[in-house]
C-alpha cells in the first residue's frame, strides 16, 4: 500500500490486516520500489499522487519487471493520471474517498484474477453461453454469429475478466496501432457486441462501461465443464 | 528655475507684448512729434531746417523700432507734416518757399518711409524668433512633463492644467474615446470647471466665445477631444499650431496608456485565472484527503467482516477524531483566508503583553509536540504591543507550529524566540534549526497554498503563513523569513510597540 497521507495508510492498513492481508507500507515512490522488491507482493495499492516520484513513474517501473496487479488510487483532479496509469498496465483505480468495502471487493476480484482461477474460456449468464476455445457463442440455444472483428474484442476482453481495459489499449490490441484515437469506432463495435452477447443489450452486465475510462468484463468465467 | 507663475501665461505674454509696443510705437510717433515740435518751436529762428528734420528722422527710427511699420509710417507723415508746416519757410502755412525745401521735405519723406520699413521688417523677424522660441520652450515644457509623469488620469490632469495656462485659457477639458464601446466621448479630467460643466459639443447658438476645440487622433483614428474655455482674445496662429503639435502628442501619450493598461488587465486576469485554478485544486485535494480517511474508517467499522474488538475500533475512531480535527481547522483556515482577502476582518487593537501570548503559545506547542523546547528571550521594552490579541495569538502559534514540526523533521527539538526592538517597532523572530527555507522560495511562502516541495505530507494546509501574513497585515505589521545562522529558518515579525509603554 502507498500513499503519502499516513492516515489514510493506517485505516487501509489497519482494515486489510484484520481481513487477513499482511500490509507492507510506503509513504514514496522510491519507498514503494525498495518495498516492492524486498516485499515482492502479490497486489499493489498505489495512490498516484506522491513527493518526489509519481505514482505513474512506479507504474511503469512495476510493470517493467512484474505482472503483479496494481489497483490505483487517485483523486478526482487527476483523472488524466489515472488513466494514463490504466494505459501503463494498472488493473483497476478507486476514486478517494473510497469505502473500505470497495476496496476490499477490488482487492479480491484481482488477486483471484492473478491467481489463476480465470484461465478457463467459458462463460454463463442468462442463457448466454460463451466458449472461447470452440470459437461458439449461444443464446438460448441458437448459435450467434460473430464478425471477425467482434472475436477479437471478445477475447480481448475475455483474457482479462475484472480487469478495467482503456479505450486506447483496446483500439490498440483489436485494430493496431494508428487507432488509438478512434474511439467512436470502439463505441460502434462494443455496442454491437452487446447487441448480440448481452441478455439485456441496454442494461449491460457483461461489458461494463467505465464512462471516459474504458470497459470491463464483468462476468466470472463459469467453472470447468 | 522660474517658478509656475512666471512659466505660465508666456505665450500670450508675448502676443500681449507685441499689442503694447504697438501702442508705444504711436504715442511715440504722435505725441513725440508734437512735443518735439513744441521744444523746437522757440529755436525756430536760429536752427537749420534741416537739422530740424534730422530730429524728426529720429523720431521716426524710435517709433519704428519700437513699434513697426505702422508707428513708423506714422513718424514718417506726421513729421513730414509738422516739419512743412512749421519749420520749412514760410512758417505756419504748408507752402513752401523753396524749390530746395521740396527736394528736402521729399528727401525726408522717403528716407523716413524707407527706414521705417526696414527697421520695422528687422523688429518683426526679431520678434518672430522670439515668439518661436517660446512656442518650443512651452511644447518642450510639456512634452517633457507628459513623458515623466507616471501613467494616468493625474498626468493627464496636469498636462491639461498646463495647456488652459500656457494659452490663457480658464478652463478646459480632456474628453476621451470611450473604451468600452469606442462610440461615445466621456469627460476624463476637467480643470477650472466643475465636472460635466463644459460640454464636449458646441452650440453655435450660444453666446460668448466659442470654446476652442482641439481633437485627439492617432493613426487618423479620434480617441479624444480637448476643449479650452477662456475670455481671452482668440488664439494666434502660433498658439493654434502650438496647441496641434501638443495634442498630437497628448494623444499618443493616451494611446499608449490606454495599450498599457489593457495589457496589464490581460496579464492580471490570466494571472489570477491561474490562481483561482491551483486553489481550487489545492483546497479540493486539501479537504478530500482526511475525508478520505474518514470515509475510509467509517465504513470499516460499519462492513460485516469488520473486527469489532475495542482496541481495533478505538483506534479506527482515534483516526476519525484526528482528520475530523485536521479538517476542522483547514475549515478554519479558509474561512479565515477568505474573511481576510475579502476584507471582512477589523483587527481590534490592544495593549498586548508579549511575553504572556508567547509563553502561553509555548505551552501548548509542548503538549501538541511532546519533548520540543521553547526558549523565549524578551528584550526590555518591547512586551507591549499594539495587537488584535486574537490575531497575535493565531500568528504566534501558527509560527511556532511550523518551527516544531521544520525542527522534528530535521531530528532537532529546540526552539527559540528572540523579541527585540528597532524604532518602536518589536520585532519577533522565532529560530529553528530545520532544513531552512531556500532563498529563491522566501517570497512565495507566505502565498496561500504554497508549500515547499517534497517536504512531506503533514506539514500542515499551506494556508498557514498566508494567514499569519494576512492578520500582520491587518495589524500594521510585517513578515518575512531568513536564514538562522548555522542553518534552519527564522520567521520574523513586526508589530507596533504601544506608545504608552514607549513613552
Amino acid at each position: 500500500m502507498v500513499d503519502d497521507e499516513e492516515h489514510i495508510l493506517r485505516a487501509v492498513g489497519r482494515a486489510l490486516d484484520a481481513r487477513g492481508y499482511q500490509v507492507a507500507t510506503a509513504v514514496d515512490g522510491e519507498g514503494a520500489l525498495r518495498s516492492f522488491h524486498s516485499v515482492e507482493p502479490d497486489l499493489i495499492v498505489l495512490d498516484l499522487n506522491l513527493p518526489g516520484m509519481d505514482g505513474l513513474e512506479v507504474c511503469r517501473r512495476v510493470r517493467a519487471r512484474s505482472n503483479v496487479p496494481i489497483l490505483v488510487l487517485s483523486a478526482r483532479e487527476d483523472e488524466v493520471d489515472k488513466v494514463a496509469a490504466l494505459d501503463l498496465g494498472a488493473d483497476d483505480y478507486l476514486t478517494k474517498p473510497f469505502g473500505i468495502d470497495e476496496l476490499l471487493a477490488r482487492v479480491r476480484a484481482l488477486l483471484r484474477r492473478s491467481s489463476g482461477q480465470s484461465m478457463a474460456g467459458r462463460f454463463e449468464a442468462d442463457g448466454v453461453r460463451i466458449d472461447l476455445e470452440r470459437r461458439e457463442v449461444t443464446r438460448n440455444g441458437d448459435r450467434v454469429h460473430l464478425t471477425r472483428t467482434e472475436w477479437a474484442l471478445l477475447d480481448a476482453f475475455a483474457e482479462h475478466p475484472g480487469k478495467l481495459l482503456t479505450q486506447r489499449w483496446l483500439l490498440d490490441r483489436v485494430w493496431g496501432s494508428g487507432y488509438d484515437e478512434d474511439v467512436d469506432v470502439l463505441r460502434v463495435f462494443v455496442s454491437q457486441l452487446r447487441k448480440k452477447i448481452e441478455p439485456d443489450p441496454r442494461r449491460p452486465r457483461i461489458v461494463v462501461t467505465d464512462p471516459g475510462v474504458g470497459y470491463r468484463w464483468a462476468l466470472r468465467p463459469a467453472a470447468p465443464a | 528655475m522660474p517658478t509656475r507663475d512666471e512659466r505660465s501665461g508666456k505665450l500670450r505674454l508675448t502676443v500681449a507684448h507685441a499689442l503694447r509696443r504697438r501702442a508705444v510705437g504711436y504715442s511715440i510717433a504722435i505725441a513725440g512729434t508734437a512735443a518735439l515740435t513744441a521744444i523746437l518751436l522757440p529755436f525756430r529762428p536760429d536752427i537749420t531746417p534741416l537739422s530740424k528734420g534730422f530730429g524728426y528722422l529720429i523720431l521716426v527710427v524710435l517709433a519704428a523700432w519700437v513699434g513697426g511699420l505702422g508707428p513708423g509710417i506714422t513718424a514718417s507723415f506726421a513729421g513730414f507734416v509738422t516739419f512743412n508746416f512749421f519749420f520749412l519757410p514760410p512758417y505756419d502755412t504748408f507752402a513752401i518757399g523753396r524749390a530746395e525745401f521740396v527736394v528736402i521735405l521729399f528727401v525726408f519723406l522717403g528716407a523716413s518711409i524707407l527706414i521705417s520699413t526696414l527697421l520695422a521688417r528687422a523688429v518683426d523677424r526679431a520678434e518672430a524668433a522670439e515668439r518661436r522660441e517660446a512656442e518650443l520652450r512651452a511644447l518642450f515644457e510639456l512634452t517633457t512633463e507628459q513623458v515623466a509623469q507616471v501613467p494616468g488620469p493625474a498626468a493627464r490632469e496636469a498636462a491639461l492644467r498646463r495647456v488652459v495656462d500656457l494659452f490663457g485659457f480658464d478652463a478646459g477639458a480632456l474628453f476621451v474615446q470611450d473604451a468600452r464601446d469606442y462610440v461615445g466621448l466621456h469627460e476624463d479630467v476637467v480643470v477650472g470647471a466643475a465636472a460635466g460643466e463644459i460640454p464636449a459639443s458646441w452650440d453655435p447658438r450660444d453666446a460668448g466665445r466659442p470654446p476652442e476645440r482641439v481633437p485627439l487622433t492617432v493613426g487618423g483614428r479620434a480617441i479624444g477631444l480637448i476643449v479650452l474655455r477662456g475670455t481671452g482674445p482668440p488664439m494666434s496662429p502660433e498658439d493654434s499650431r502650438v496647441l496641434r503639435t501638443f495634442s498630437d502628442e497628448l494623444a499618443l501619450v493616451l494611446e499608449r496608456d490606454r495599450l498599457l493598461r489593457s495589457a496589464t488587465e490581460a496579464e492580471l486576469y490570466r494571472r489570477s485565472d491561474d490562481m483561482r485554478r491551483s486553489l481550487l485544486a489545492a483546497v479540493s485535494h486539501d479537504l478530500r484527503t482526511p475525508l478520505a480517511t474518514i470515509v475510509t474508517t467509517v465504513t470499516d467499522l460499519l462492513a460485516d467482516d469488520s473486527p469489532h474488538d475495542p482496541a481495533y475500533v478505538r483506534d479506527a475512531l482515534a483516526g476519525i477524531r484526528s482528520e475530523s480535527a485536521r479538517l476542522e481547522a483547514l475549515i478554519t483556515n479558509l474561512l479565515d483566508m477568505s474573511r481576510i482577502e475579502g476584507g471582512l476582518l477589523k483587527a481590534h487593537f490592544e495593549l498586548v503583553d508579549l511575553w504572556e501570548v508567547l509563553t502561553a503559545a509555548a505551552d501548548r506547542l509542548r503538549r501538541q509536540f511532546p519533548g520540543v523546547r521553547v526558549d523565549i528571550e524578551v528584550a526590555p521594552g518591547a512586551e507591549g504591543v499594539r495587537a488584535d490579541p486574537v490575531f497575535l495569538e493565531r500568528v504566534v502559534s501558527n509560527l511556532l507550529e511550523n518551527a516544531a514540526k521544520s525542527c522534528f523533521a530535521a531530528g532537532g527539538s529546540e526552539l527559540a524566540v528572540r523579541v527585540t526592538t528597532e524604532e518602536g517597532t518589536a520585532v519577533v523572530r522565532v529560530v529553528d534549526h530545520g532544513r531552512g527555507v531556500p532563498a529563491a522560495m522566501r517570497e512565495q511562502l507566505f502565498h496561500p497554498f504554497y508549500r515547499l516541495e517534497g517536504r512531506g505530507p503533514n506539514l500542515g494546509t499551506g494556508l498557514g503563513l498566508a494567514i499569519s501574513k494576512g492578520f500582520l497585515d491587518l495589524m500594521a505589521g510585517d513578515i518575512w523569513v531568513e536564514e538562522t545562522p548555522g542553518g534552519g529558518a527564522t520567521f520574523a515579525f513586526t508589530l507596533p510597540v504601544d506608545a504608552r509603554v514607549r513613552a
